[in-house]
């Protein structure tokens, strides 16, 4: 009887450069899938919508008292008798933060998922990095790059990672100021407290997060019976269940309450917090960040 | 340890190591299946709640425990039960072994015992003697070496026959004569034998050395020594050895030729009786069939006894003078004798009626019991047979008659002489009543049955009072005249009912009482055919059918067996030529039975020996190795060791959803198969289908037509119908359904009393079966109104036919049609609802044609004919259903010709005759008498 999960990649917890290697040849392959599954949403994408300051004209409306005089059209406001003001539509670039989790726990896959975590969450980002270029928002990677704009955002963004030997596991945060977005994409399996803690930085800058649990069939189902030993891919620790068919119960609880504290968490802070499944579709998970990230923070928030 | 010991005991200091062994097993538990498994940290918080098994259970250490003490053990070569060795001399032993019937359950004890003897001889290098007492009286007894004397052994079987001590006891001591200081080793079945004491002292001469006397422990042997055939139950008797304290049940269980288990008894010894008696208590016919009878959990063959014809069904010969009237069976004499009979006895009727031949004929088939219906005076010449038959056991029964009135006496052929006359209970010149019958005097046969109270009796001979007559009576009238009277004649009997065998004197043959008398006189018979008891032959030879085995169980015989001599002075021997079992034929049976009626099972005394004696016990030489089973039982340990650790690791849950979907499959499969057991219709098997369609059409009166398949002739065939019934329920007192349209082909026709067959030429001619099933249904009862509605259309020759005529023609000349006649006018037709002078429908005109009554009669100017029957064809061509057609707002369908209201209203009343008629029959033609009755009665 085979096992049911499995690490992806021979990685050891310490071999930065093997690890940098391997993102370097995943990373080609990742973006080619990255633009298929973008393809498919950007049909929904239709700029910014809303009046601000930019090139390209908006809308005419009635001028009103403490405006700018400067801003009056008066081509316009000749043709009658009231004052128009020419709006023009918001086109001003926008900062978005893009971090995968690339733990070793991420390389997990089990038997019934279709890719690794960190397959998924390098596929979620780049598609997110390829779609934001295109509308021209400065994309960035905490402690890899500074916030660019282009229009190759992905493939810089992809060769940046291949090049980076290491990376922290959870990267300074510091440096998001405000109005910026932030998508985190990671399996979340640390200790709430601990994430919270981390996020509380972006929390405090009032910058808006979007987080994505990228997790794995077998983690939430937890499959595995008889006399089992579990073993951590990152710390090595091990554990040994006589019976695991009997943990089964309240380890879903657990894994279960965990998400749903992390996902309230979220909404109080008007984040939005989506779960995708690696035996799903990435680009059910895309859409729901799009949708979290035009919804103005108050519409549907992916799954809170 | 005297049961158990060791080849090889030093190795029993391994179990030494069961407590290393213990503490191994417990640190290694079993390998766990390895999985990476990142949500480590949110399992770890799981973890704190549950004790983790790191150990094996305490039960599995304890399975692996015994696992090893029991390899230990194997390797020490335990050896169970070895025995002690028995001293036997070193000149000679003597085996006297006794294989009769009751050895046979513990046969193997005996062998093995003899077994042990046979060994030690060996070991001193002796001559074997080996004698047993149920072979025959020339076998061979030895000396044998040891390795001969095993085979003979070996080769020995218990004999279901008595043993012959005398005999065989007699040749072995003849033989130890030249063998002296010989030990004599006595194995007995432990049963005395009435020549004990001049076997043993021929047994034990002055040169024996020693004695080694080996009887059983206890005889638990029972046997069976009767098996009576009573009046009312079967009656069977056990017996066991005396002196046995303690109570004890033996269950028999009867058995029928075809070996079906079909009656049992239980029998109860009491506490130190010896004999126990059973009754099994079923009917008659039951008992008839019963073949042997076994003892259960006795395997020998004492517990079995075989019944023969004594037991059986008897014959019964009728006789009379009346040659039977078919027509008037109740009047027969011999019609309630037969009916009463048949259940429980072979009835024999000779073929000629005239008693010269008859009684001879009857007396052939040697029947128990001769009934003579009203035979009168016997003739001369087979009286002396008669009377021979009857004084070797035949029972005579006769009844009073007029022919016996005018026989007159006979002292031979009756129980007691009769008064001249017959005596005349009521009626009209008498002043005496119809006597009843009294209680049954308690000296006869007939003590404990209870007297009828519904019968009486109107005619009766008288017996001339005499003082032995109450003593010949066995059932009495209310006033003490005698009812039934019977007198032994030698080992038979004659028995006189004082009445007629017909229910004209008295209404006892009609009663169950007579039934319940005739069956206790037949039951008091005995058949006289029984094969070999005939005294004009000395012995008879009989075939060997079925043996009864030294096992209690019945077998064809073997090549061994000699045919049985039986007839002679005394009962056959159960001897080794003819052991017990059923001799004869399948028609006649022997039962030649192991033990008599006398027959005990004494133990067996020791006799006063001069020589030491050793007592021994029988038992198996059970010196078993046990090593062998020890590893077997380890191996079967390891196995459900490796079970159980698979079902630890997971194996068997591995996937819980697979092993759900194949519980539900399971449990799928297990409801389809149970539904397909219940599934399939019972109806399936109905071997005549379509009930409900036939309660349908009975439960209401329904008028016919028949579907000839043209819709239009089909549609106005409905509505006409529908239009008499409408009619019939307005008018009458019959509501019947709705009109039935029958397929003549198909459909059952019986349920309905009137087709209307609407003659259409367009429609296809009916096949030959369809004409056969209406002539048959015309033969049962059934009706049937052809109408060919063409009264106009005939031509005005007097030889044109209309296509619809021609049509009927050829349908009518494939049935039986009787003679037929237009309704004439004293015709009950005409006044079976409505007075009718004639049946007009749509048309005027045709005549109603009706089987004619030939036979009726009107001669004194009444106005309906008498007669009887209800004619099965009518004819018309009126059309009737086109006058009585009427649609759904009752208005009529079609005009008359001519077009006259009164015209219709003739019609449905017509139509009304036809089914009053078809319900009532010639009612009606008595009913008009009524007035002329009541007038004559003079109200």
């Amino acid at each position: 009887m085979g096992r049911i999960g499995e690490a992806k990649a021979p990685v050891a917890a310490s071999d930065a450069l093997a690890r940098g290697r391997l993102r370097a040849s995943l990373v080609p392959d990742l973006l080619v899938e990255a633009r298929r599954i973008m393809n498919t949403v950007i049909a929904g994408w239709h700029g910014r919508k809303k009046r601000g300051i930019g090139e390209n004209f908006w809308q005419f409306r009635p001028y009103v008292q403490g405006e700018s005089m400067a801003s009056i059209d008066w081509r316009r406001s000749a043709r009658d008798d009231h004052t128009y003001v020419r709006d023009r539509e918001w086109e001003a670039a926008h900062t978005v933060w893009l971090w995968a989790d690339l733990s070793p726990s991420m390389l997990y896959k089990s038997k019934s998922a279709s890719v690794s975590k960190e397959s998924r969450a390098l596929v979620l980002v780049l598609a997110l990095a390829e779609l934001l270029s295109r509308s021209g928002e400065r994309i960035a990677w905490p402690g890899l790059t500074d916030p660019f704009s282009a229009r190759n955002g992905a493939e810089r963004l992809a060769s940046q990672l291949a090049q980076s030997l290491s990376a922290p596991a959870r990267p300074d945060l510091s440096g998001i100021r405000r109005f910026s977005d932030v998508i985190l994409v990671s399996d979340f399996l640390d200790p709430v407290e601990e994430t919270m803690a981390w996020l509380d930085v972006v929390a405090r800058r009032g910058a808006r997060a979007h987080l994505v649990e990228v997790a794995d069939p077998a983690e939430e189902s937890f499959p595995y019976s008889g006399r089992t030993e579990f073993t951590d891919p990152e710390t090595g620790d091990k554990l040994t269940a006589g019976r695991a068919e009997e943990l089964a119960e309240a380890y879903r609880n657990l894994y279960s309450a965990r998400r749903h504290e992390l996902a309230a968490w979220c909404k109080r802070l008007g984040w939005s917090y989506t779960v995708n499944h690696t035996d799903r579709l990435a680009s059910e998970a895309l859409v729901h960040i799009h949708m979290a990230m035009t919804s103005d923070g108050h519409g549907p928030g992916g799954r809170r | 340890m005297s049961w158990l010991s060791f080849g090889f005991p030093a190795v029993l200091w391994g179990l030494l190591a069961l407590p290393v062994i213990w503490w191994l097993l417990r640190l290694t538990p079993p390998k766990p299946q390895t999985e990476v498994f990142p949500p480590l940290k949110i399992l770890a918080q799981v973890f704190k709640k549950e004790e983790t098994p790191h150990r094996s259970p305490w039960w599995l250490t304890l399975l692996r425990l015994v696992m090893a003490a029991l390899v230990v053990l194997a390797l020490a070569e335990p050896i169970y039960n070895p025995r002690q060795p028995v001293a036997t001399s070193s000149s000679a032993l003597a085996l006297v072994i006794d294989n009769g019937w009751s050895s046979a359950p513990d046969w193997k004890l005996r062998v093995a015992t003899a077994e042990r003897l046979i060994k030690n001889a060996e070991a001193k290098d002796a001559p074997i003697i080996l004698a047993f007492t149920a072979e025959k009286a020339n076998a061979q007894i030895g000396p044998y070496s040891a390795r001969e004397a095993r085979e003979r052994l070996n080769a020995a079987v218990p004999r279901p026959i008595p043993t012959d001590r005398p005999e065989v006891y007699a040749r072995v001591g003849a033989a130890l004569n030249d063998l002296p200081g010989a030990t004599v080793a006595v194995l007995g079945d432990g049963l005395a034998t009435p020549d004990d004491q001049q076997s043993f002292a021929s047994l034990f001469g002055q040169q024996t050395g020693n004695v080694i006397w080996v009887q059983p422990d206890s005889i638990s042997t029972v046997a069976m020594t009767a098996a009576d055939n009573q009046v009312d139950r079967f009656s069977i008797t056990a017996i066991r050895a005396p002196g046995n304290p303690a109570p004890a049940q033996v269950t028999a269980g009867v058995f029928d030729d075809k070996a079906r288990r079909i009656g049992d008894a239980a029998m109860t010894f009491r506490p130190g009786e010896s004999q126990a008696t059973g009754d099994i208590i079923v009917p008659f016919e039951l008992r008839n069939d019963f073949s042997w009878i076994a003892l259960d959990g006795q395997a020998q063959a004492g517990a079995v006894r075989v019944l023969d014809e004594n037991a059986k069904r008897r014959r019964v010969g009728l006789l009379s003078q009346t040659p039977v009237d078919q027509s008037r069976l109740l009047l027969s004499p011999l019609y309630y004798i037969r009916r009463a009979l048949e259940p429980f006895a072979d009835l024999v009727e000779p073929p000629s009626p005239d008693l010269i031949e008859a009684i001879p004929q009857l007396l052939a088939q040697k029947p128990a019991v001769i009934v003579m219906g009203d035979v009168g005076t016997v003739p001369e010449s087979v009286r002396a047979q008669l009377i021979t038959w009857m004084e070797n056991g035949g029972t005579l029964v006769r009844f009073a008659s007029s022919r016996l009135i005018t026989a007159g006496n006979d002292a031979e052929l009756l129980p007691v002489s009769l008064r001249l006359g017959e005596r005349s209970l009521g009626g009209s010149l008498s002043w005496t009543e119809p006597q009843p019958v009294a209680q049954f005097p308690s000296t006869g046969p007939f003590a404990d049955l209870s007297p009828p109270s519904d019968v009486t009796v109107t005619r009766q001979v008288l017996a001339e009072p005499t003082p032995d007559l109450v003593d010949k009576t066995w059932a009495v009238l209310a006033d003490g005249t005698p009812l039934v009277t019977a007198d032994r004649r030698g080992k038979g009997m004659v028995v006189l009912f004082h009445i007629a065998p017909q229910a004209t004197w008295s209404n006892l043959p009609i009663s169950g009482s007579f039934v319940e008398m005739l069956r206790r006189i037949v039951q008091l018979s005995r058949n006289q055919g029984a094969v070999g008891a005939r005294p004009d032959v000395a012995a008879a030879s009989l075939a060997p059918y079925r043996m009864i085995g030294s096992d209690g169980v019945l077998t064809p015989p073997s090549g061994e067996t000699r045919p049985l001599l039986v007839g002679g002075a005394k009962a056959p021997a159960v001897t080794l030529d003819n052991p017990p079992g059923m001799y004869g034929t399948e028609e006649g049976i022997y039962a030649h039975n192991l033990l008599q009626a006398d027959a005990t099972l004494a133990p067996i005394e020791r006799p006063a020996i001069s020589v030491p004696v050793a007592d021994e016990r029988y038992a198996l030489d059970e010196s078993r190795d046990m090593k062998a089973p020890l590893l077997a039982a380890a191996a079967a340990l390891l196995l459900a060791d490796s079970l159980i650790v698979l079902w630890l690791g997971g194996m068997f849950r591995r996937r819980p959803r697979a092993a759900h979907a194949t519980t539900a499959m399971l449990a799928l499969f297990v409801l389809a198969s149970s539904f397909a057991a219940t599934v399939p219709d019972a109806r399936a098997q109905d071997s005549k289908p379509g009930d409900i369609e036939a309660v349908e059409a009975i439960s209401k009166t329904r008028i016919a037509y028949v579907l000839t398949g043209v819709a239009n002739t089909d549609s106005i065939s409905r509505a006409g119908l529908t239009g008499l019934t409408q009619f019939l329920i307005e008018k009458t007192a019959l509501e019947p359904g709705e009109p039935a349209g029958v397929d003549i082909a198909k459909d059952e026709l019986a349920f309905y009393p009137l087709i209307y067959w609407p003659i259409d030429p367009d429609a296809p001619m009916p096949s030959e079966q369809a004409i056969g099933r209406i002539d048959q249904y015309m033969k049962e009862g059934g009706t049937v109104l052809f109408d060919t509605r063409d009264q106009f259309s005939n031509g005005l020759g007097a030889d044109s036919t209309s296509p619809a005529t021609q049509r009927l023609r050829d349908i009518l000349s494939n049935l039986n049609v009787p003679p037929l006649e237009p309704v004439p006018s004293d015709h009950v037709l005409t006044k079976a609802f409505f007075i009718l002078p004639e049946f007009p429908g749509r048309f005027n005109g045709s005549p109603l044609w009706v089987e004619a009554s030939l036979d009726a009669e009107n001669t004194q100017g009444r106005p309906v004919r008498t007669g009887d029957g209800v004619s099965p064809i009518m004819i018309t061509a009126n059309d009737f259903a086109g006058a009585w057609a009427i649609d759904d707002s009752g208005a009529p369908l079609l005009p008359t010709v001519p077009s006259d209201p009164m015209q219709r209203v003739l019609a449905l009343r017509a139509g009304v005759n036809i089914m009053m008629y078809m319900l009532t029959g010639n009612y009606k033609s008595d009913q008009v008498h009524v007035p002329a009755l009541l007038e004559r009665l003079g109200q």
